[in-house]
């Protein structure tokens, strides 16, 4: 495995990887690996995912870039038989670590899933859930924080006067913008999305993606997604993956006009995928 | 061509007339068990059934004490039921679900489940009246939670596995822990249905007569501490049944159509619980 390991950067796909040591990188990982039980699913990648920037995963179905991107928050861990192999580097420090503590890095890598899960309670309380558990905050402060969170997630005008009423009741891109003010509340430094829009219909979508360029001023964002127009829109740097491999990643602009790559020319031309 | 479409009809028609006929032979024993019931049980039916204590032979009274009684051993074993049967249902759902240990206990839990009730009251009988010398309204709770238990744990089993584990991930991905999930999320989504586990498991056992003849036994006074025998419903229903006074059976009966009436109404309140599931929360 090791010799693998050491061996590939220098294969084809050196040149797509190369980037891993840029000095402005937020998350880096290096040489990663990941199996469902005997499947392995992301292969040897290398990738650095730059600070305050909309980084771009795209690639047909079963890729590997959802479950890479599940690796840079641990979430494969909740389940049994999914392991990671290689390093994620957090500022520097290693999350895949056991003594990483998985729920310090949730609370900096936050997610946001596919489909909007509000949770079973008000808006407020959904926003106010995670903060509670690590914040001791007054009445007030907590009022602000919720403000805030939902104004910077879009939403706050259109729930501002429904504070307190089930959040089951929103409509999905409503939901969707809400689990977004709920991951921001905790002020994380990563904002994972994992195909945030592909449940919504296309104003929802526009909404969501105008908030995505909006949010990189204050967090490194990481979004998968199946749409190659969204990546091209939202994205300043892109991968491409397939077959769990990362074939190529560069900035957007070039990736979507001049790809190295004939797998990823393939691909964005709609050739397959 | 049209010999096959006509065969088809006919296969149709058959299966549709004899499912509707078992349905029917079904709802036929049912109605007439509540008509029984009900024709026998209402015009027994006194303001007395509720305040005045059960009567020797020959004398006026109701059945105070043995709904009391019932009451009080019901209440307690959904008591000592449901905290522990939550909390396994919770370990089998959340911690062990796809563990051999975690297959094991459902089996197991399964068996309790189906047990019959005669046979915890033995071992209850051994377990506490054995030991302390007497009968028990302690024992007959104790005895009565174990029909809890199992009911309760399966229900919440179920109900948390029912959650799509896109609730688990959303609210693991916000960096609070495992507990904490479960408790403040978890539980929320899924309290509807485990209410309901509660509502059945008391409905199964406010009618249990066999764990409770070898526990609480029988009172025909008050029962004033829990470590004396108590009178129950279930248990008075079969005595003065067994009995040659008509008045006693006219009590029987009403205590019958009460326990009955109350079984129903749990039954109602749990399919309301589980209709308007997400509305409450």
């Amino acid at each position: 495995m090791n010799d693998v390991a050491t061996f590939r950067p220098v294969d084809i796909g050196a040149d797509a990887n190369s980037n891993a040591d840029e000095p402005d990188a937020k998350i880096t990982a290096r040489n990663l690996n990941f199996y469902y039980g005997s499947s392995h699913a992301v292969k040897n990648v290398n990738l650095a995912v730059h600070n305050k920037r909309v980084t771009a995963l795209i690639g047909p179905s079963g890729c590997g870039k959802s479950t890479l991107l599940r690796i840079f928050n641990r979430m494969y861990a909740i389940y049994p038989k999914q392991r990671a192999e290689g390093e994620v580097l957090l500022d520097g420090a290693n999350v895949l670590d056991g003594h990483y503590s998985v729920n310090r890095l949730r609370t900096k890598v936050g997610m946001v899933f596919q489909k909007p899960v509000p949770f079973p309670m008000s808006i407020y309380d959904n926003v106010a859930y995670a903060i509670r558990h690590y914040e001791k905050l007054s009445r007030a402060d907590m009022d602000a924080r919720v403000e805030e969170s939902l104004r910077n997630a879009a939403l706050w005008d259109e729930v501002k006067n429904k504070f307190n009423q089930s959040a089951l009741g929103l409509s999905g891109g409503q939901q969707q913008r809400l689990c977004i003010a709920r991951a921001i509340a905790l002020k994380p430094e990563v904002l994972l999305l994992d195909e945030p829009t592909s449940a919504l219909d296309p104003i929802s979508t526009a909404k969501v993606e105008q908030l995505i360029s909006e949010l990189k001023t204050q967090y490194t964002v990481l979004i998968v997604t199946h749409n190659m127009q969204q990546a091209a829109r939202v994205s300043d740097s892109t991968g491409f993956m397939f077959m769990g491999e990362l074939i190529e990643f560069g900035p957007t602009e070039e990736m979507f006009t001049h790809p190295k790559n004939q797998k990823t020319t393939d691909y964005i031309t709609g050739r397959f995928g | 061509m049209i010999s096959m479409w006509m065969r088809r009809q006919l296969t149709d028609y058959i299966a549709k007339t004899l499912g509707t006929a078992a349905t029917l032979f079904g709802l036929f024993w049912l109605t007439w068990i509540l008509w029984t019931t009900v024709s026998k049980g209402l015009p027994a039916l006194k303001w007395e059934l509720f305040t005045q204590m059960t009567p020797p032979p020959g004398a006026d009274g109701g059945l105070l004490n043995a709904f009391a009684g019932s009451i009080v051993m019901s209440g307690l074993a959904v008591l000592i039921g449901t905290p522990l049967g939550i909390a396994a249902g919770t370990y089998l759902s959340e911690y062990a679900r796809h563990t051999k240990l975690g297959a094991t206990i459902r089996f197991v839990n399964d068996i309790l489940l189906s047990a019959p009730s005669i046979v915890i009251g033995l071992f209850v009988y051994e377990l506490m009246v054995r030991q302390m010398g007497h009968f028990s309204a302690l024992a007959g709770a104790v005895a009565l939670s174990f029909i809890v238990l199992p009911v309760v744990v399966r229900t919440t089993d179920e109900m948390l596995q029912l959650i799509p584990s896109t609730m688990r991930e959303a609210a693991l991905a916000l960096g609070v822990p495992q507990w904490k999930v479960v408790r403040q999320v978890l539980y929320r989504a899924s309290m509807s249905g485990i209410v309901t586990g509660v509502l059945l498991a008391l409905a199964r056992i406010s009618g249990e007569t066999a764990p409770l003849l070898f526990t609480a036994l029988n009172n025909q006074y008050w029962a004033n501490s829990l470590l004396d025998p108590m009178a129950n419903v279930p248990v008075v229903i079969f005595q003065y049944a067994m009995s040659p006074y008509e008045f006693w059976h006219a009590l029987a009966w009403a205590g019958a159509f009460v326990v009955t009436m109350f079984v129903l109404m749990l039954g109602l309140l749990s399919r309301w619980l589980l209709l308007n599931k997400g509305k409450i929360s």
